[in-house]
């Protein structure tokens, strides 16, 4: 298993087995699911077209509240206000960058090449599925080494281990972007 | 004798005609290379600047990342959430 590098002629390439591809696809598909605005929220079709959804409520789900914060913390009306002037379009972002992830294993196979355009989309996928994975299992700055002795009945084990090999995988692209 | 002019004062000077702050809080799961990152990428910001606020970030618990008008500050701040960092705005007092 290897990260991200650099090929000679400087493009990005990531080396895959079919196991690692198939994990991939299956977390992108999942995170499109997840970061999806509810279809059925929209009783006013223009205020969905400029990305405006009257419905946005904080989410109860704290892995959607990791993804969507509240931007004044001390104004919860203020706060309102400005998810429903931004969640639906940052939820479509988020949407996009998982899709374009989805385009990209689809036409690869074990050699995963990045297109100059591809590379915004895999860093915000990888850092949107570490968000709400490591939001469920409860990550904090003190407990990798607890997380990572789990028995391997724990349901948090795998989800660990996926959490770790994609922490992996940004750092590996994040460092061929700084200059 | 040490003196409070000793104390390393924030790279970011609030200026009071651009009276709103954006904050970047620290949180368990952004890579610390992954912060630095964005701010050179969003603020464009150079690496020595961006990994300053970084280090703030983590250590303090928090930074101040830019300042401005409101709008200017709400469009920070979703900018900030799309990439997945942790960020508020408020009035700076």
């Amino acid at each position: 298993m290897g990260g991200f590098s650099k090929t000679i002629t400087g493009r990005v390439v990531l080396r895959v087995d079919v196991v690692e591809k198939g994990l991939l696809f299956s977390l992108a598909e999942q995170v499109c699911e997840f970061v999806s605005p509810d279809p059925h929220e929209h009783a006013d079709p223009l205020a969905a077209i400029v990305g405006i959804d009257i419905h946005a409520e904080f989410p109860d789900d704290p892995a959607m509240a990791r993804l969507f914060p509240d931007a004044y913390p001390d104004d919860p009306e203020a706060a309102l206000d400005f998810r429903r002037f931004t969640q639906r379009s940052l939820q479509e972002a988020k949407l996009a960058h998982a899709r374009t992830v989805l385009q990209t294993l689809s036409k690869s196979g074990e050699k995963i090449t990045l297109g100059t355009g591809d590379i915004p989309s895999w860093l915000g996928f990888l850092n949107d599925a570490r968000l709400a994975i490591g939001t469920r299992i409860d990550i904090t700055e003190d407990n990798h080494q607890e997380l990572a002795e789990l028995p391997e009945d724990d349901p948090r084990h795998g989800m660990f281990h996926v959490y770790d090999w994609l922490t992996y995988l940004q750092e590996s692209l994040v460092q061929l972007l700084l200059p | 004798m040490s003196s409070q002019l000793d104390v390393a004062l924030p790279e970011t000077v609030i200026d009071l005609d651009r009276p709103w702050i954006t904050l970047v809080w620290n949180d368990p799961i952004n890579l610390m290379s992954y912060v630095t990152y964005v701010f050179m990428e969003y603020f464009k910001y150079d690496r020595a600047k961006a990994e300053l606020l970084m280090m703030d970030v983590h250590e303090k618990g928090r930074a101040v990342v830019s300042n401005g008008t409101r709008e200017e500050m709400e469009r920070d701040v979703a900018a900030m959430h799309g990439y997945g960092l942790w960020a508020t705005l408020k009035k700076d007092d």
